[in-house]
């Protein structure tokens, strides 16, 4: 490392900084008294653990207080115990649309009665349901504290489920369905609660058909049986007292009672060899990646705080290992963590990482050597100072607001920990040795046993996952794909042959409406076969490109491409042959680095598929028309290989360039490197009027 | 079920307007010789003490070419300093029981430490040691560069609706007047590409500067000792040449554009309406932003009754104010439900947005969006960090921090007529940019898709 230190300057706000600075170089009056090392911590001042007041309420639930009087806001947590866990088979994500549908109307109150009530004071009411929980929230200034609790017992005791309202939910259910195909950690996350919890109700996630089948009833029964006070917790923080609190809570749940039944599952699937899923995301920029296994860590022996240390060390944050080394050391990912995860029927280990795809692999393997060097090599003194470091100095942060120090202390008392836990954690951590966090690590952590989850395209990824362990390929859908499925299908393109004419066009190419340079296209046509030649010319940015396509029209196939660039005083030459089923020759391309490096092309040849080069001439003689949408096979050079493009008609536009006013169809075409809208003249044999890429200032417009 | 997230997830750079709760805020603030700026706000009631820094430096005093260059100096400023290691910033407050990060906008970048107050002194020294003498070296840089491509791909490339929102809200505003807000906050992959070593050099030395910089320390401190410690570690910093001024000339009502942008990630078509508004501290903004909340905030909102519920062609709806230390947005935009295309949302956005041009909003709607402002203000304040961010907020974003108890007031004054007036002068199809987000897909939705 090699530190730079500012260089003084006009010190134009203060003369005096200036002086000082001079000073500086011969009396270092000041600087002497800058240390080098980071000061040491002050005497830790003693912070007791905030006082948690209880009641128990006639109904069975218990009420627990932390009173705080700074700012006059109260904050209601009520947590039953049921969730998603208590989803029937076939009715998966009933116990999330119950929560949705516990706020849109009771006996009294319509959906948007409930809303201006509490949004009316600016206060927010909530009910969602979590694996083993079902919580229903409320915040608002302590003015209106009685509307909190009206309100939530309002919803709780005399909710109606109106039928349009549960239809109106559905529709939202199924949207968030599609949204959730389309989001790489929703995808990945899915496919990993499988592989580790099966057919239980954690494996099992809502799908568009259990979400058409929920009704009106399924509701209605399931609210009835479930949502009940024996064994739930009333959490409340802030400004009120134990009277008052206790005062409101008889009023307003004193007629609620009953106990929700407790279903017991056959436990999950066995542990099997280590094996990938891989989730084909055709396109994905990243790689998803999430390692893990079921795992329960006692707390009586004290493992739950050894694993809790393990985990800290490997990747509970940004001073740990997965975030050090994949982050840090090799710029792999954005960030790398692991966790813990809780659960009533057994928790989890899980590390997860979003790396770029050419990495998957090696991402992959160093995640896997992480979580085997902490069974097997000691961890050094130092490394647990700093754990404990974390884990135990903190404590001061995870109890800044009554609603921190409330769901601290709800958690605990939910999953059997009591509130002493919260009390005595830190001291439990401080107790942990080097050797209980191997032990420990050896029985949470299961690498020779894990579920390994890859969301990413799989083209680019499946050759070197399947040298690390079987992969089991599945498409977003979760439905099973085989290995051939992964390369892209041949497409069957018909093109119009009066759309494609011998001729020359002028284009001149323009950044923010300024002419930057030139290009000029020609086409020849020899029988069947069409020669496509193309000079690009931006003389400031000193970049020239010449290129020869030869294609045949019908059927559509690619014969050669020959093309010369100079960038910047870099020259790049690329020879392609498009023959018996392959793509073979040489190409020196620009690549992203801006760095001209040189290939040896020898790749499959699909059917149908066109080199980027001739475009600009493919997109003209398709059967173009508003809505209409193609996939469209190129080859790109650079990369050396096959990308399926989708060529999308987006409407019908007047467009003005040099050479006129064309109607003219906007073309989207996506999936490549950058994005680009086309314009293509609506009459026939139609051509190419502009060419914009997205997001960019620059487009290349029609001049004659 | 959980309630999707990706609209408010990749909202970039929204400006907090935290401001007067019912007790006034107390702070002191004074200036060190070298010209930072200092602001000391104690609780000794609190059991944490925060230290945040605000350099007076976005997206938007890039200059062409050089997009993305704040954010990407936000990850050098963790890459090390003269006695702080790489990475060791993050391990030092980490293992001092605190928690610590930096955030990169349009209008300002933050770096923050909320730790044991015992600990205060360590948030101190790190900042003060990174603040003079940055490593820049060619191996961090390229490091960093690297995960600064990854995180673009991660937020952006890789998630459906963040072109919209990233490259679509820039689109409002024409380059040639307005660079600084016409190109995204995370940058062009070819910028970061070209970037070097010694621009970083060049931008650390012009913006990092201490007479560039707001100190703020909120929590359990002692101010004396505490004056002490900043003027050790800071004091002989030396200050630097102001940066020029930002410069952004927008015309309002001369907009009127519309964009589709195909999302290779999206299932679903969505609209985002942006419409010019003016700079922060302006006297329109409480009227604005209290119409935002009665527009598109919470399920009572106008948009969310009558595109979610009523409708139904929304998945969600919202609408928002896009403050900023220049001219801003207001922002109205939904995501289709299945089977709805972009132009039903489009018609249905508008006529909401017209009737409140034309009619107005109820007192019933303004007292909502009131109260719900004056609560946020108050929730905004339960953390040291939350108070840093308001006191900083005030510091930047406005003539004068005394404005911090006073703005509560200037946001209750608002009336009917001042919503009206708002609307019919900004909410016109004349000063809006309409960004559409189409599935690149076939199939999925948006068979109306025609442009207009």
């Amino acid at each position: 490392m090699r530190p730079t230190t500012r260089t003084p300057m006009c010190a134009g706000l203060a003369a005096a900084a200036v002086v000082a600075a001079v000073l500086g170089a011969t009396v270092q009056p000041l600087s002497a008294q800058y240390p080098s090392d980071p000061p040491p911590a002050g005497p830790v001042k003693a912070l007791p653990f905030p006082d948690v007041q209880e009641a128990e309420l006639s109904n069975g639930a218990r009420l627990l207080l932390i009173e705080d009087h700074d700012l006059p806001v109260v904050s209601l947590r009520l947590s039953m115990r049921a969730g998603q866990r208590d989803d029937p088979l076939g009715r998966e994500g009933l116990a999330a649309m119950t929560s949705e549908l516990l706020t849109k109307g009771t006996a009294s109150r319509t959906a948007e009665e409930i809303a201006e009530a509490i949004e009316g004071v600016g206060g927010s009411l909530s009910a969602g349901a979590g694996a083993d929980f079902f919580q229903v929230f409320s915040t608002v200034l302590s003015d209106d504290v009685e509307l909190a609790f009206e309100l939530m017992s309002d919803v709780l005791l005399r909710s109606t489920y109106p039928e349009d309202e549960l239809e109106l939910v559905r529709t939202q259910a199924l949207s968030v369905l599609q949204l959730q195909k389309s989001d790489p950690g929703a995808l990945a996350s899915q496919a990993f609660m499988r592989g580790l919890y099966g057919d239980h109700p954690y494996g099992r996630r809502q799908t568009e058909e259990s979400a058409k089948a929920i009704t009106r009833d399924d509701v209605q029964n399931w609210a009835d049986t479930h949502l009940r006070p024996q064994g739930a917790l009333l959490t409340i923080a802030g400004d009120l007292t134990l009277e008052q609190a206790t005062s409101f809570a008889s009023r307003y749940f004193g007629e609620w009672g009953g106990a929700a039944p407790r279903v017991e599952y056959a436990p999950p699937p066995a542990e099997e060899p280590t094996e990938i899923v891989l989730v084909h995301r055709p396109g994905s920029a990243q790689s998803n990646i999430i390692v893990g296994n079921r795992a329960t860590r006692p707390i009586g022996d004290g493992t739950y705080y050894a694993a809790d240390v393990a985990n800290k060390i490997l990747g509970g944050g940004t001073d740990a290992r997965l975030f050090m080394i994949l982050r840090e050391e090799r710029g792999w990912t954005y960030g790398a963590y692991s966790g813990l995860p809780t659960r009533l029927d057994g928790g989890y280990f899980q590390a997860t990482a979003e790396v770029r795809t050419p990495v998957t692999d090696s991402a992959l393997v160093e995640m896997m050597h992480q979580i085997r060097r902490m069974q097997t090599e000691p961890v050094p003194d130092s490394t647990m100072a700093a754990a404990k470091g974390y884990l135990v100095g903190s404590y001061p942060l995870s109890i800044e607001t009554p609603q921190q120090i409330a769901s601290r202390v709800a958690n605990a008392v939910l999953f059997g920990r009591g509130i002493d836990f919260v009390r005595t954690y830190g001291q439990q951590v401080d107790a942990v040795a080097a050797s209980e966090v191997m032990n420990a690590a050896k029985l949470v952590f299961k690498p020779d046993s894990a579920v390994v989850v890859v969301v990413g395209d799989g083209q680019e990824v499946y050759d070197a996952l399947s040298v690390i362990a079987p992969v089991r390929i599945i498409d977003v859908e979760g439905e099973p794909l085989a290995v051939e499925d992964l390369t892209p299908k041949a497409a069957a393109l018909v093109l119009d042959p009066a759309q494609i004419v011998a001729r020359r066009d002028s284009f001149q190419i323009v950044a923010q409406g300024n002419p930057i340079g030139t290009q000029v296209t020609e086409m020849v046509l020899d029988g069947g076969a069409l020669t496509v030649r193309e000079t690009t010319n931006i003389a400031m940015a000193g970049m020239l490109q010449e290129s020869e396509a030869v294609l045949t029209i019908d059927p559509l196939a690619m014969q050669s491409v020959d093309q010369t660039m100079t960038f910047r005083g870099q020259t790049g030459e690329t020879h392609l042959s498009f023959a018996d089923g392959r793509v073979t020759g040489t190409a020196t391309t620009p690549q992203p680095t801006g760095q001209f490096e040189a290939k040896e092309i020898d790749a499959t040849l699909l059917e149908g598929v066109v080199d980027q080069n001739v475009m600009a001439v493919i997109v003209p003689a398709l059967a173009l028309a508003e809505g209409a949408s193609f996939t469209l096979n190129t080859f790109d050079a650079s990369e050396g290989t096959t990308t399926p493009l989708t060529v999308a008609v987006a409407g019908v536009e007047e467009v003005t360039v040099p050479a006129g006013t064309f109607s003219a169809f906007r073309v989207e075409i996506a999936g490549g490197q950058q994005p680009v809208t086309m314009f293509v003249s609506q009459e026939t044999p139609r051509r190419v009027v502009k060419i914009a890429p997205t997001g960019q200032p620059i487009a290349i417009e029609l001049v004659q | 079920m959980v309630r999707s997230l990706f609209f408010l997830g990749t909202a970039v750079g929204l400006a907090a307007t935290p401001l007067a709760a019912q007790a006034p805020v107390e702070f002191e603030q004074y200036t060190l010789s070298n010209g930072l700026r200092v602001i000391l706000a104690p609780d000794p009631a609190a059991s944490v003490v925060t230290v945040n820094v605000w350099y007076n430096v976005g997206s938007r005093n890039e200059r062409p070419g050089r997009s993305g260059f704040a954010h990407l100096f936000e990850h050098m400023m963790f890459q090390g300093s003269a006695n702080v290691d790489k990475g060791e910033h993050m391990q030092l407050v980490e293992r001092a029981g605190g928690n610590m990060n930096g955030s990169t906008n349009t209008d300002r970048t933050n770096y923050f430490e909320t730790l044991p107050p015992n600990r205060l002194n360590l948030g101190l020294w790190l900042e003060a040691d990174r603040m003079r003498s940055l490593a820049i070296t060619d191996d961090n840089f390229e490091n960093q560069r690297e995960t600064v491509k990854e995180e673009r791909r991660l937020r952006v490339d890789n998630q459906p609706y963040a072109p919209a929102f990233t490259e679509g809200l820039t689109l409002p505003y024409d380059s040639t007047t307005c660079f600084p807000y016409s190109h995204t906050v995370i940058g062009s992959m070819d910028d970061l590409n070209a970037a070097r070593t010694a621009d970083v050099q060049e931008f650390f030395d012009l913006y990092y500067a201490p007479s560039n910089a707001t100190l703020t320390v909120v929590g359990d401190f002692d101010p004396v000792e505490t004056k002490a410690l900043i003027e050790q570690y800071f004091g002989d910093v030396p200050a630097a040449e102001e940066p020029s001024p930002v410069e952004c000339e927008v015309a309002y009502g001369d907009l009127g554009g519309r964009t589709v942008m195909p999302d290779q990630h999206a299932n679903l078509p969505a609209v985002l309406i942006a419409f010019l508004i003016p700079e922060h501290d302006h006297a329109d903004t409480p009227a604005l932003t209290l119409l935002g909340t009665i527009l598109g905030q919470g399920e009572s909102s106008r948009l969310n009754r009558a595109l979610v519920r009523d409708a139904q062609s929304a998945l969600q709806a919202l609408a928002f104010v896009d403050s900023r230390r220049g001219p801003g947005q207001f922002i109205a935009g939904a995501i289709a439900n299945q089977g709805v295309g972009y132009d039903t949302l489009e018609t249905q956005l508008w006529a909401e947005i017209g009737t409140v041009v034309a009619e107005g909003v109820t007192e019933a709607e303004l007292e909502k969006a009131k109260n719900s402002y004056r609560a946020d203000q108050i929730y905004g304040r339960q953390t040291t960090m939350g108070m840093a961010e308001t006191l900083q907020h005030f510091a930047h974003f406005h003539d004068t921090i005394e404005d911090i108890n006073s703005e509560l007031g200037r946001y209750m004054a608002v009336t009917l007529d001042d919503v009206r007036r708002v609307a019919g002068a900004y909410l016109v199809p004349g000063n809006a940019h309409t960004v559409i987000a189409q599935p690149a897909e076939a199939g999925a939705a948006g068979e109306e898709g025609a442009d207009r």
